[in-house]
């Protein structure tokens, strides 16, 4: 009988012993296998004598990496960047967003760097086993990353700007040790996922070195402005025109509407009880900071909110925050710090002048500077890559001068509607149930748009110079990055167009040369005039989308034109009938 | 013969049962290296902990942590400045906002219980005082804390991990004030005693409650910052006494320990620095001379000066000044704010 129970106990006293040893070897040898593919994708980032500097990561085959903003705002223009192969790479700055502290750059001199594979920050919990990958204190001269191990402290943390323009939101807290040079680094989940940056720490009475808690920009976050980045933009945060505060009882409420925002023109008022944001429920005024500071400037997100007349939704478009025409100045004690003695006060050793090192003559044509833009060049690609298929698309258009006559009709939703459209360089006109509506392209007034269908005019306008062959039809065209389309509910490129007041937000979805959809804003406190386009086809010589949508009024109700018939080069009745 | 023989090998089982036991729990728990805690650990945890919001000030933080260990709205937390300063509110794990009072404080545990001013039906999430318990040196840990005030409203506090390093008597100060507990604490391997997290709780990765985070201090010997917590086993029998509405141990106030002072000669001979004499009861901490090459005249001072704050204390006579700067040690550098022709200026000052 006691023979049996020890052997028993010494049976599963021994099983679980190596059970346990194995577990832990295991996790080990799991954790140095992890590490070992995933250090290639860290870079040490430094300015053109190799000096200072922060860390980054790859992220594509074609040498994107992420950095923080005060890392490469101290580094200059054109950068060295060390990977763990032990080689210096040429680099150059792309895109910045410094309200997010995030800085988009390109390695040059390879297609086929290794990258960091993106996880699902939002998945991420207080509990769960990180690693930090970096050069802190620049420890590796051969730039192998230094890794250290923690666990998520707590997540959608929110940092407060703190004298600066950096704003920390819905941040990943951790405690695993960040240190001078961590910054810019990547998080990685225990898998090896890419879930985050380091940029900040809690640094307090202990001087600048690790206190146990440090924030990682959350990688959803970042996704949403890669796309803008790589347009090489300064890209800003946005403000959503209405401010709201928590009660004691848990419910977020409106404090103030602006009465020229999107919102206040959804019907939203103060007092109203705001649901859900951007599609995530609300319970603190922090939550909506915290959603509303991961979304680029322009970003189009629905509201959900409840008043004395029950539920409602509708979208609203984020204004600019910053609005910086030039990459902002950090206060010196948020600019990357040499990192060698931690004792050291707040801005006691600073660069004296941005660095000017020797910048190779073929990088030198990779940077194009120009006001509102990081780097102009990157633009360029990203503008020619839409507007040069667009444009050979179109070409069949020939000369835009003679008047389009658009016949079209429309059924449900709302009345019945037969109209014809004349779009002329120098005026739109409108018939509507043989009611005539007509507008100067020079000096379109709102007044002109015919109820039913506002911003129709505006928008054919602008339509019919995107559709001509004349690139200088607009004063301005930029690439603006991605951004998901409601309701279209896709990723969309954006191309953007400034004509005057008139702003165009032109949408493509990759599944053609030829937008998908257009929001114009034309006047302030006026809703913007939003479009959809589908079944584009060559009619009687011009390339004219078969169907039009319109998106108007409280609701934001879609109302679909169908095109009957196009013509052009006829004589322009507009012209004659002019008053 | 046979029953010998039986009875023998018996007593050798016997041993042999106990040893394998032994050494098999002795190693599973050295191996034991697994900071992963589940959700329910986790949130369980997170809802016996409070936020705690009062008065501060310069290093004197405006918020804490505290822990709470009865269904009616009990919490114990460090007894520093925070409880002193009389007005204080807490913020429950769930976003619920309460007025505190303070039922009851130690000084020689550093504790202070406080009681949230609830209304009839309200029920809070505790710890188990039953439960407490004592780890091995070894043993992964978790921290919960309000540290830095990361954390507002119903979000969770900052969680950190990190290993008992020691258990050990602690001798620490945090400027005059000495750590008064004689029996040991543990001391953990993280940086777990930042800015607000003093009364946080400290479990294992069951969920079990191990401690009390304490404050930022600094070790007597070494002047390195400290991170320990009290053992909930030393203060379980504390927390029952003051749950009972007995009365412990006030602070002593100003007692001899806190009365040393550095003499009129040492300030001059170490420091350079010469005093108005004190001459009347309250005497202000006016600068008379300044000797040449001096500390004090390296670091900017000068003849007719007035101390104001040492640091974050206020400063109301040159008695205070002589015993505020005894607390420091040489080579610690002290902030001194001084008042010169109607301005105060920031002056630095290393302790010679």
């Amino acid at each position: 009988m006691l023979l049996c129970l020890l052997v028993i106990v010494m049976l599963f006293g021994s099983v679980s012993t190596a059970n346990a040893q194995q577990t832990v070897i295991e996790r080990e040898a799991a954790r140095v296998e992890t590490l070992r593919r995933i250090s290639s994708s860290i870079v040490c980032v430094m300015d053109p004598k190799g000096q200072g500097g922060g860390s980054g990561v790859l992220i594509s085959a074609d040498g994107y990496a992420i950095s923080n903003y005060h890392v490469t705002s101290g580094s200059g223009t054109f950068m060295k960047c060390g990977l763990s192969d032990g080689k210096l790479y040429d680099a150059v700055i792309v895109g910045i967003d410094p309200t997010g502290d995030i800085a988009l750059i390109q390695l040059q001199g390879r297609s086929d760097f290794s990258f960091a594979i993106p996880g699902d920050s939002d998945q991420v919990q207080a509990g769960d086993e990180v690693m930090a990958l970096g050069n802190p204190f620049l420890l590796a001269s051969d730039f192998t990353p230094t890794v250290t191990y923690g666990i998520v402290s707590g997540v959608r943390r929110y940092q407060y700007p703190a004298n600066t323009f950096l704003e920390y939101t819905d941040c990943i807290q951790i405690d695993a040790s960040i240190n001078p040079g961590n910054s810019g680094g990547p998080l990685f989940n225990i898998e090896g996922r890419w879930i985050g940056i380091n940029g900040r720490a809690s640094f307090e009475k202990r001087g600048r070195v690790n206190s146990g808690a440090a924030y990682a920009i959350s990688v959803n976050q970042i996704q949403k402005f890669i796309e803008h980045l790589k347009c090489g933009l300064i890209v800003d945060h946005g403000v959503a025109e209405f401010t709201v505060a928590t009660l004691d009882t848990g419910q977020v409420t409106v404090a103030q509407v602006s009465a020229l925002s999107d919102a206040y023109r959804r019907g939203l008022r103060p007092g109203a009880e705001v649901l859900s944001f951007a599609g995530r429920l609300l319970t603190s005024a922090n939550d909506f900071q915290n959603v509303l500071g991961i979304f680029p400037e322009g970003t189009r997100l629905p509201l959900t909110w409840r008043d004395s007349d029950g539920l409602h939704e509708g979208t609203i478009r984020l204004r600019p925050l910053h609005a910086f025409q030039k990459a902002p100045e950090l206060p010196q004690e948020r600019q990357q710090q040499p990192p060698e003695d931690p004792e050291k006060q707040d801005g006691e050793e600073m660069h004296a002048d941005k660095p000017a090192g020797e910048v190779p003559e073929p990088l030198k044509s990779l940077f194009v500077a120009r006001d509102g833009f990081c780097n102009y060049h990157f633009n360029e690609i990203q503008r020619l890559r839409l507007l040069t298929a667009l444009k050979e698309r179109v070409a069949s258009n020939g000369d835009p001068k003679p008047a389009w006559v658009i016949a079209f009709n429309a059924a449900d939703p709302g009345p019945q509607l037969v109209g014809e459209l004349t779009i002329a360089a120098s005026a739109v006109g409108l018939n509507l149930n043989n009611r005539p509506f007509l507008q100067s392209t020079t000096d379109p007034l709102v007044e002109e748009e015919s109820p039913q269908l506002p911003g129709l005019l505006v928008a054919m306008n602008q339509l019919r110079r995107l559709l001509s062959t004349d690139a200088a039809e607009f004063t301005e065209q930029q690439a603006a990055g991605r951004t998901f389309h409601l309701p279209l509910k896709k990723d969309v490129d954006v191309l953007l167009t400034r004509e005057g007041v008139r702003t165009c937000r032109w949408y493509f979805d990759g599944s053609s040369a030829l937008p998908v959809g257009v929001d114009v804003e034309y006047a302030q406190g006026i809703d913007e005039a939003r479009l959809l386009f589908t079944d584009w086809a060559d009619r009687n010589g011009a390339v004219f989308p078969g169907r039009i949508g319109l998106i108007s009024g409280v609701r934001e109700e879609l109302r679909w034109l169908n095109i009957d018939s196009v013509s052009v080069n006829r004589p322009s009745a507009t012209e004659k009938t002019k008053p | 013969m046979t029953t010998c023989v039986i009875h023998a090998l018996e007593r050798v089982y016997r041993t042999a049962l106990i040893l394998t036991l032994l050494f098999a729990s002795g190693r599973c728990c050295a191996l034991q290296s697994d900071f992963r805690a589940t959700d329910e650990v986790l949130k369980s945890q997170q809802q016996t902990i409070v936020k705690l919001f009062g008065a501060g000030g310069g290093s004197l933080d405006s918020y804490g942590t505290g822990t709470l260990v009865s269904g009616d709205g009990h919490v114990v937390t460090v007894w520093n400045h925070l409880v002193s300063t009389g007005y204080l509110t807490a913020v429950t794990a769930d976003g619920r906002k309460f007025t505190v009072d303070v039922v009851g404080t130690s000084a020689e545990y550093d504790l202070a219980l406080l009681k949230l001013r609830s209304e009839p039906g309200d029920s809070f999430s505790c710890i188990d005082l039953s439960k407490v318990s004592d780890p091995d040196p070894g043993t992964p840990v978790l921290a919960f804390s309000n540290m830095f005030h990361v954390a507002t409203g119903n979000e969770p506090v900052s969680l950190v991990h990190g290993v008992i390093a020691a258990r050990i008597p602690l001798e620490a100060t945090q400027g005059r004030w000495k750590f008064p507990l004689k029996s040991p604490v543990w001391l953990v391997d993280a940086i777990i005693n930042n800015s607000g997290a003093a009364g946080g709780l400290l479990t294992d990765t069951k969920g079990v409650p191990i401690g009390l985070i304490g404050r930022e201090i600094r070790h007597s010997a070494s002047r390195t910052w400290v991170n320990y917590a009290i053992p909930l086993t030393t203060l379980k029998p504390v927390i029952e006494t003051l749950l009972s509405g007995k009365k412990l141990d006030s602070r002593p106030t100003d007692s001899a320990a806190n009365t040393r002072m550095i003499s009129d000669q040492e300030l001059t001979a170490r420091f350079g620095l010469t005093m108005l004499p004190n001459v009347v009861e309250r005497t202000p901490a006016w600068i008379d001379t300044v000797a040449k090459d001096s500390v004090a005249a390296k670091c900017g001072l000068q003849r007719g000066d007035l101390i104001v704050l040492v640091n974050d204390a206020i400063i109301t006579s040159v008695t205070g000044f002589r015993q505020q700067l005894a607390a420091f040690r040489s080579g610690e550098r002290v902030s001194l704010t001084i008042n010169r022709e109607q301005q105060l200026l920031p002056v630095e000052l290393q302790i010679p």
